[in-house]
């Protein structure tokens, strides 16, 4: 491994120490108060740790050594006990890059080899510090493929090597985070903080911070709100731009390369071979723009299935199948879409408005014991509206096709996402139906599909049944002509 | 889609069924003597009225433990076909199944205390995409079914 392996362990064996320190040491700061000496201690205490980190971290550096033999990729490391791993070259599904920012300044990358049976959070393998060439070599060696290789340095993106397919603009990336639909988490984001802020300061501050800030009229709690809604806007344009800045898709031969990230830089691949389901999602605040978001299901790659799986942040609709007909030909189709019957319609509309319906006499009730009138009931009236809207919304877009040996499916639970699914990766398929559904021979088709270390349903609910039936049978294996298995 | 499935799950699993489902309703019962037992002696509610949470869990218990093991049992079919594994199940929602054998990566017998206690064992096979179940089958046709969906697979795999 590369030498500065020894300063990024020894790092993050400080900083997990000082994560697990840091509030014992401000307790115990508080409780001297913060006099000389005590303060002296705490520096103390930090270089204590440093040190030992760093002597750690020579020792573990020392300790780990890495090769390709014999068709295996090996691993040894460990100080106190020494742990050998044997990996099968034919059971890597893919070997990622990760440059954070300390490996950015020393020109190295942290090279995370992943299996496909692994499952859990941590990578099978990884190395922490390996120079670019060394990394390139490595990836080569195990993925034995052949041409030139992808570097995940800065600046020479014009080198050849894998084709690019596309790359994320400036403004794209802004247009990606202010329509993300990340507002919502950001805003929770901000409760939470609020609260931790409240408990470490004390109730004087807060105090003083609420008087003046509090809202006077209406007018300037309306403001607040704005303030608020604002800045979790920003935070969630922030987020967008830190995990998706310079987000690049090319191909070479049959994988694809994703590298994205400000800071910290991620380069990811993706086997053609392992994907089972492309998605095209249209978010509300993106659909009415025409853009939308490339999603890939793939198979044996659970941690952060959500970024991980993002195959392209923003693009416009049209451009989807063209995008794909370079990236993963096997799923760009869109064909026309057979609608569901019109006796669908009355079961999505109720479906939607259900919740709402289980509302109102909540409502009724808590407005007839606390207003003493029933005025609530308006106010369900009032979310009825948008339920059965949605419900609406979410009959009209959905529908299914079947082209040769792919399976598209149009759906909106609030984003209206189109899946693609061959029939060779499809794991099972079932006709589901309830007693209502038997009633007005309606069904649901749910086909099964490959994705992280479990499976995802591809659904089309309520479809005539003999279609459902139709469907499944012929997404059947084929016994004549048997194509390479999944 | 083809006809049902042919092959049924043994006669005993009703028997199971209605012994793990009371089993599984006890906690239940036992709680909703507690509130009646409380709203009679603490509230002070008429008897008739305290009673009734005890009264709901048996109608459920009777549910649980008399009709749906039955329902289900009729219900649940399964057939080993040459390519693929053909499910029906469900009581309210009833679901038919396909699952190429292609797709399929290992199989596994499995047998519970109780079950053994009964001679019965569930089939477990895994796709990528996770595991599906045969319950209750006798402990040799499990074994059989078993050893047939894995020869099955692995011919598939030759293909």
């Amino acid at each position: 491994m590369h030498p500065v392996g020894m300063l990024i362990d020894a790092v993050r064996t400080v900083r997990r120490w000082i994560g697990a320190l840091v509030i014992p040491g401000i307790a115990f700061l508080a409780s001297q108060g913060f006099g000389g000496r005590t303060l002296a201690l705490v520096l103390l205490g930090f270089v204590v740790i440093s040190v030992l980190a760093a002597v750690w971290g020579v020792l573990r550096w020392r300790a780990t050594t890495y090769g390709v033999s014999g068709g295996a990729f090996h691993l040894r490391r460990g100080v106190i006990q020494k742990s050998e791993r044997t990996i099968p070259l034919e059971r890597v599904q893919s070997v990622d890059t990760v440059q954070g920012v300390i490996q950015r300044v020393f020109g190295v990358v942290e090279v995370r080899i992943e299996t496909a049976g692994g499952g859990g959070d941590e990578p099978e393998a990884s190395l922490s510090a390996l120079g670019v060439e060394a990394a390139e070599t490595l990836r080569r060696e195990i993925q034995g493929s052949s041409g030139e290789g992808f570097r995940p340095d800065t600046g020479d993106e014009v080198e050849p090597g894998p084709e690019v397919i596309r790359s994320l603009s400036t403004r794209d990336l802004f247009i990606a985070g202010a329509t993300s639909g990340q507002i919502g988490v950001a805003l929770s984001l901000i409760a939470v903080a609020s609260q931790t802020l409240d408990d470490l300061f004390s109730d004087s501050f807060v105090e003083r911070i609420v008087t003046t800030l509090a809202p006077r009229s209406i007018s300037s709690a309306i403001l607040l709100a704005l303030a608020v809604a604002l800045f979790a806007w920003l935070l969630a344009i922030g987020g967008t731009v830190l995990s998706y800045a310079g987000f690049t898709l090319s191909r070479e031969g049959d994988y694809l390369y994703i590298r994205r990230g400000l800071l910290e830089r991620r380069e990811a691949t993706i086997p053609l071979a392992r994907i089972q389901a492309v998605k095209v999602v249209e978010g509300v605040l993106r659909q009415p723009f025409g853009l939308a978001m490339l999603r890939v299901e793939s198979a044996g790659y659970g941690k952060d299935a959500g970024v991980s799986t993002t195959l392209f942040p923003l693009l416009p609709r049209e451009e989807a199948r063209e995008i794909l007909s370079r990236a993963a030909p096997e799923f760009a189709v869109e064909p026309p879409l057979q609608k569901l019957p019109r006796r669908a319609l009355r079961r999505y509309v109720f479906r939607a408005a259900l919740p709402v319906l289980f509302l109102v006499p909540v409502l009724v009730l808590i407005s007839a014991v606390a207003l003493d009138s029933v005025s609530g009931a308006f106010l369900a009236l009032l979310l009825l509206a948008p339920a059965v809207l949605l419900g609406w919304l979410r009959y009209r877009d959905a529908g299914w096709a079947l082209t040769g040996e792919r399976l598209v499916v149009r759906s909106r639970f609030v984003a209206r996402v189109t899946t693609v699914a061959t029939r060779r990766r499809l794991q099972s398929r079932s006709v589901v139906r309830s007693p209502f559904q038997r009633r007005l021979g309606l069904a649901t088709l749910r086909a099964q599909v490959a994705s992280g270390g479990g499976g995802k349903d591809v659904e089309v609910v309520d479809l005539a049944e003999e279609a459902a039936r139709a469907i499944v049978e012929r997404l059947g294996p084929r016994t004549a002509a048997p194509g390479p298995q999944g | 889609m083809k006809r049902e499935p042919a092959q049924r799950l043994d006669p005993r699993a009703k028997t199971l069924w209605r012994i793990t489902n009371l089993l599984g309703m006890l906690p239940l019962l036992l709680g909703a003597i507690a509130v009646g037992f409380a709203l009679f002696r603490i509230v002070e509610m008429p008897l008739p009225v305290a009673a009734l949470p005890v009264v709901v869990v048996l109608a459920l218990i009777v549910l649980a433990v008399g009709v749906m093991p039955g329902l289900r049992w009729r219900r649940w079919r399964y057939e080993i076909r040459p390519e693929e594994v053909d499910l029906q199940r469900g009581v309210y929602w009833v679901s038919r199944t396909l699952v190429p054998l292609a797709r399929i990566q290992h199989v596994d017998t499995r047998q519970g205390p109780l079950q053994r206690r009964f001679g019965l064992s569930t089939v477990v096979f895994y796709t990528a995409a996770g595991p599906n179940q045969i319950p209750e089958l006798s402990a040799p046709i499990a074994a059989e079914v078993r050893d047939r969906i894995s020869e099955l697979t692995r011919e598939q795999d030759e293909l």
